[in-house]
């Protein structure tokens, strides 16, 4: 019985988090740089479960569920994160009039 | 049996293949469509095959709030800001990359040193290797047990976290008075009483 290897979902994991740093970094729109972000959490969220289904200690179902809780933590701040970006965002646009995140490195209004 | 192997195996891997597939497809339209809408629906493929992930990983739970949460409610938040934005802007906001050379030299640096983290890494050989944990049935009791219990205090900082930033949200995003919504682009609009 050999089930899929742990290095499978952490490869899966980490080349989705490149990919949300590439549209972070390349992202003309502040929208779309938000999806590299929710991109590059959940590459993050698959690395927890992924550990602690793998790795736990000593097999207790209790640190078992360790990281599927830390998941549900992530979870809510992401749904946080998303709600201030996209005020912040839309505020970005009413006062300057720019969407595009270069645009907007003025630290002085 | 078929090569060694019983079938079950074959199953998992098969869905371990498909569901990796759907998300890193859906992870690079998000990042190469050139409109903002397109990319909010290829990220739904993208956290639906990591829904799939987690059921494959004895998360159900896990799989149910992503689907409900990350999908039906923050995939549906950033959907309604888009469309603020394209009412206000009045065109269809294009989202071309920029920094092209940049970005694939620091992501692709990002993946090398992952992938190169994950393979050379030794794993303590304490449940790797062996089967993992299966328990399906008792996930969704235990984890509600696990949150009342020994992680009680995060649970209800997350809350107050999630109360502070939808205020936050709201006083950002709030019209001050006298302010027309289209007044950046459009300065010689009429303006609003």
């Amino acid at each position: 019985m050999s089930p899929v290897p742990l290095q499978a979902y952490l490869v899966v994991a980490g080349l989705l988090f490149a990919m949300g740093l590439f549209g972070v970094m390349t992202r003309r729109h502040a929208v779309a740089a938000l999806l590299g972000i929710e991109l590059m959490l959940n590459a993050a969220n698959i690395n927890l479960v992924a550990f602690s289904h793998y790795l736990s200690p000593n097999r207790a179902i209790n640190t078992v569920l360790d990281g599927q809780v830390f998941v549900l933590m992530v979870i809510a701040l992401a749904a946080c994160e998303v709600a201030v970006g996209l005020a912040i965002i839309l505020r970005l646009y009413r006062t300057m009039g720019v969407l595009n995140p270069d645009e907007a490195s003025s630290m002085k209004w | 049996m078929l090569f060694g192997l019983p079938y079950t195996n074959y199953v998992e891997y098969l869905a371990f293949l498909s569901v990796a597939g759907l998300t890193l497809l859906g992870g690079l339209g998000t990042i190469v469509a050139r409109r903002v809408f397109p990319a909010c629906l290829w990220l739904l493929v993208c956290l639906g095959g990591v829904a799939g992930l987690y059921a494959l990983l004895a998360g159900h739970l896990l799989m149910a709030v992503q689907i409900l949460v990350y999908a039906g409610a923050i995939t549906v938040l950033i959907i309604f800001a888009v469309m603020l934005l394209q009412r206000h802007t009045g065109r269809i906001i294009m989202a071309e990359n920029q920094h092209l050379i940049g970005g694939v030299l620091a992501a692709g640096f990002m993946a090398t040193l992952i992938l190169v983290g994950i393979f050379t890494t030794r794993y303590q050989p304490l449940a790797f290797g062996d089967t993992p944990a299966t328990f399906a049935g008792d996930n969704v009791k235990l984890i509600g047990h696990l949150l009342l219990t020994k992680y009680l205090l995060p649970f209800e900082v997350v809350s107050v976290v999630l109360l502070a930033s939808m205020i936050g949200a709201l006083v950002l995003a709030r019209q001050e008075p006298g302010e027309n919504p289209g007044a950046a682009e459009a300065p010689e609009a009429e303006s609003q009483p």
